[in-house]
């Protein structure tokens, strides 16, 4: 019963030692909300991977592509049975695009061309989701140029115009038809949707983006063209959309165009019947499907089909080096937080030593009055874990209570700083994403016991060891 | 007459550096039950080291200590800390008490030390009463909430003796226990222990270098360079 009573009362009246548990508490605080923030990150950034990349890609190592892809969903189709709930064949292909406004000089982005059915493509991932306009409404899954989309071109407004003055000449008929067909001219018929941050600079601090290629504008892309020798060629297209997934490296690159038109002008249109070649198959599979293995099963059946040509990968095999590399952060950076906890354990030791020099003559008494060593050790060893809980304790408190308030927290201190700490424009997040996962803080606070027990063991034997007789004559 | 307790043949030395410093040179000693037997010496002269002995604080290189016929200073470390729980109770010269509990709790530690969590629970307020009773009877019941830095040297000597009592014990050993009191203060201690020791038939050795102290015992055994060196019937 010593043993608890002497524990309890050395807690509250050594604010020394309460003194040596701060770094426990911050350390256990700081991990709680790293590993939070952090999870809360990957979560969010695994559900939009997720949500534009489809669950399974069959795709051939060529950029030629395959034209048997209807033979190639027939297939997965009776390979995946109920499990594939829908599929879009697509073609990918690196490409330039190539901006051009009045008067500012052309840009030119490297960018992924992406050409789809846009119906089908919505059906596989998140797609329609992602689509806005310039005033950041959302838009169908669609690349048709609308007469409201051409009224927006230059010719277009000048008509618009005309239109609207009351008197009608011959010389008026014959300025409309002359801007009809420029208006046709500054409007190619085909649509693409560009990647938000391709259209647009970031401003960044609070500032509206700018938007470089508005709807309604021309643009042109240049790609690879299926020929003996490589070969490049171009195509205009309208801009009718925006595409913003909140993945930067998506959103900064994807370039959406209409699958035929591209199968056209990259000239993989067989000669024979006019049909195009795809080099993806995208699929969606049913809900708690196992993807892993379905992947395996379809690259048997892809084997088989024509050998060494497909590959299968599900959407985290596609992104398996992001999703990784925020995993290995994540655990360095617990590494690094972890020795703030061991360091504190050092504290602790110390502290310890202390207070078993100045313990001493305690320690002969209760030897005297028949405390067993052990019972001495456990004094220590308890009192150890007393402040380690009392400090993990609280750090896991602070930790979760920073965490749930965390955007207000930013809130506060981007006023004091007078900037913005988390700029949401660049991840897109409009709030600060976090999970608190209950293993991750279980094995925090855990971590933060042992060490502080841990660190009591030493000084916790050297009590133990004490001679009473030495302890009883030490000045 | 039987002895309660006995010694013989003790000898202990002490290492200092290299050299072995003879403590104790082959000393017997023993007292009755009830007895009050006080042990005269110069400093140095080996008197705590043979109370520490007696009351296996520590362990004599040869000879024995015998309680009530049974050998004790060779039994194991858990029967040697029973025996310093219940069977001897101590009183040191520096008169030291946990100064992170109040009066009343360090007078219950040994009956602490003892118990477990739910037996404590269970006997908490006899526990507590034995403590109170006892610090009432040595003139301390204004003092029982009392941390030992609010207490005079007087004080924290009787508490102390109630903490050597509250267990029980059959055997006292008191190492010098007025040896830093007043002369009033210390026969005030003195009565007290003289009281007990009748009451309770508690036997009684007593370490001291003052000659009037040694005298109010009933018997007095001199300690000089590590061995006895004369039998002194007390004056009574």
């Amino acid at each position: 019963m010593y043993k608890y009573l002497l524990c309890w009362r050395y807690l509250r009246t050594r604010y020394i030692a309460l003194a040596s548990i701060v770094s426990v508490t911050l350390g256990v605080a700081t991990m709680i909300v790293v590993n939070s923030v952090m999870a809360g990150f990957a979560d969010k950034m695994r559900d939009r991977l997720h949500g534009v990349l489809a669950d399974l890609i069959v795709e051939s190592r060529s950029y030629e592509g395959f034209w048997n892809y209807e033979e190639v969903m027939a297939r997965v189709k009776e390979v995946g049975g109920d499990d594939v709930v829908a599929m879009a064949p697509t073609m990918e292909t690196p490409g330039m695009l190539r901006i051009s406004r009045g008067g500012r000089p052309a840009e030119s982005r490297l960018v992924q061309i992406i050409g789809v059915r846009p119906e089908d493509r919505a059906k596989v991932g998140d797609f329609a989701e992602h689509l806005f306009d310039q005033e950041g409404n959302r838009i169908p899954p669609s690349f048709e140029v609308t007469d409201a989309i051409k009224a927006l071109s230059p010719a277009g407004r000048d008509l618009k115009a005309l239109e609207s003055d009351p008197e009608d000449t011959f010389l008026k008929e014959s300025e409309r038809e002359w801007l009809e067909s420029q208006r046709d001219k500054q409007v190619p018929i085909h649509g693409a949707i560009l990647g938000y941050a391709l259209a647009t600079y970031h401003l960044g601090n609070g500032r509206d983006d700018i938007y470089i290629a508005d709807i309604g504008q021309k643009v042109a892309l240049a790609f690879p063209m299926q020929a003996k020798i490589p070969q490049t060629g171009a195509d205009d297209f309208t801009v009718v959309g925006y595409f913003k997934s909140g993945m930067s490296e998506y959103d900064s690159t994807h370039v959406y165009v209409p699958l035929e038109e591209l199968q056209r002008a990259r000239n993989l249109q067989r000669a024979s019947d006019g049909k195009g070649s795809v080099n993806q198959v995208q699929i969606k599979v049913r809900e708690g499907a196992d993807l892993d293995a379905l992947a395996d099963k379809l690259q048997l059946a892809m084997e088989q089909l024509s050998p060494m040509f497909f590959h299968v990968s599900t959407w985290e095999q596609k992104q398996g080096p992001l999703l990784a590399a925020v995993a290995i952060e994540q655990s360095i950076l617990n590494i690094l937080l972890f020795f703030i906890i061991a360091v504190a354990g050092f504290g602790i030791l110390a502290i310890f030593s202390m207070i078993v020099v100045e313990k001493t003559r305690d320690i002969g008494i209760l030897k005297a009055l028949g405390a067993s060593t052990a019972g001495v050790r456990n004094i220590f060893l308890g009192y150890g874990l007393l402040l380690g809980a009392v400090g993990s304790g609280v750090g896991m408190a602070g930790g979760l209570l920073f965490v749930r308030y965390i955007n207000e927290i930013e809130k506060g201190l981007s006023v004091i700083l007078k900037h913005k700490v988390f700029d949401d424009s660049i991840y897109y997040f409009d709030r600060i994403p976090t999970l608190v996962e209950p293993h991750t803080v279980v094995a925090i606070v855990a971590g933060a016991l042992f060490i502080a027990v841990g660190a009591s063991v030493w000084p916790a034997r050297r009590a133990a060891k004490m001679h009473p007789v030495k302890a009883l004559r030490f000045e | 007459m039987t002895s309660h307790i006995a010694a013989f043949g003790l000898r202990k030395s002490y290492r200092k550096g290299k050299i072995e410093v003879p403590v104790l040179g082959g000393v017997d000693v023993d007292a009755a039950r009830g007895e009050f037997v006080t042990v005269m010496g110069a400093s140095g002269s080996g008197k705590s080291t043979m109370l520490h002995l007696l009351g296996l604080l520590d362990q004599p290189d040869a000879g024995q200590v015998v309680l009530d016929g049974r050998r004790i200073d060779d039994r194991p470390d858990r029967e040697r800390d029973r025996l310093r729980n219940r069977t001897f109770g101590f009183i040191f010269q520096f008169y030291h008490l946990l100064p992170e509990l109040s009066a009343v709790e360090n007078v219950m530690m040994p009956h602490l030390i003892r118990e477990g969590v739910f037996s404590y629970i269970r006997k908490r307020k006899q526990i507590r009463r034995d403590a109170e009773e006892l610090l009432d009877r040595v003139g301390l019941g204004h003092r029982m909430a009392h941390q030992p830095s609010e207490m005079s040297g007087g004080e924290i000597q009787r508490a102390a003796i109630a903490r050597a009592l509250v267990a029980r014990p059959e055997v006292l050993l008191a190492d010098e226990p007025t040896g830093n009191l007043d002369s009033s203060t210390g026969q005030g201690v003195l009565d007290l222990l003289r009281d007990l020791n009748r009451e309770r038939g508690l036997t009684m050795i007593l370490v001291t270098h003052d000659q009037q102290i040694a005298h109010q015992a009933d018997r007095v055994v001199r300690l000089s360079e590590g061995r006895i060196e004369e039998w002194v019937p007390a004056l009574v």
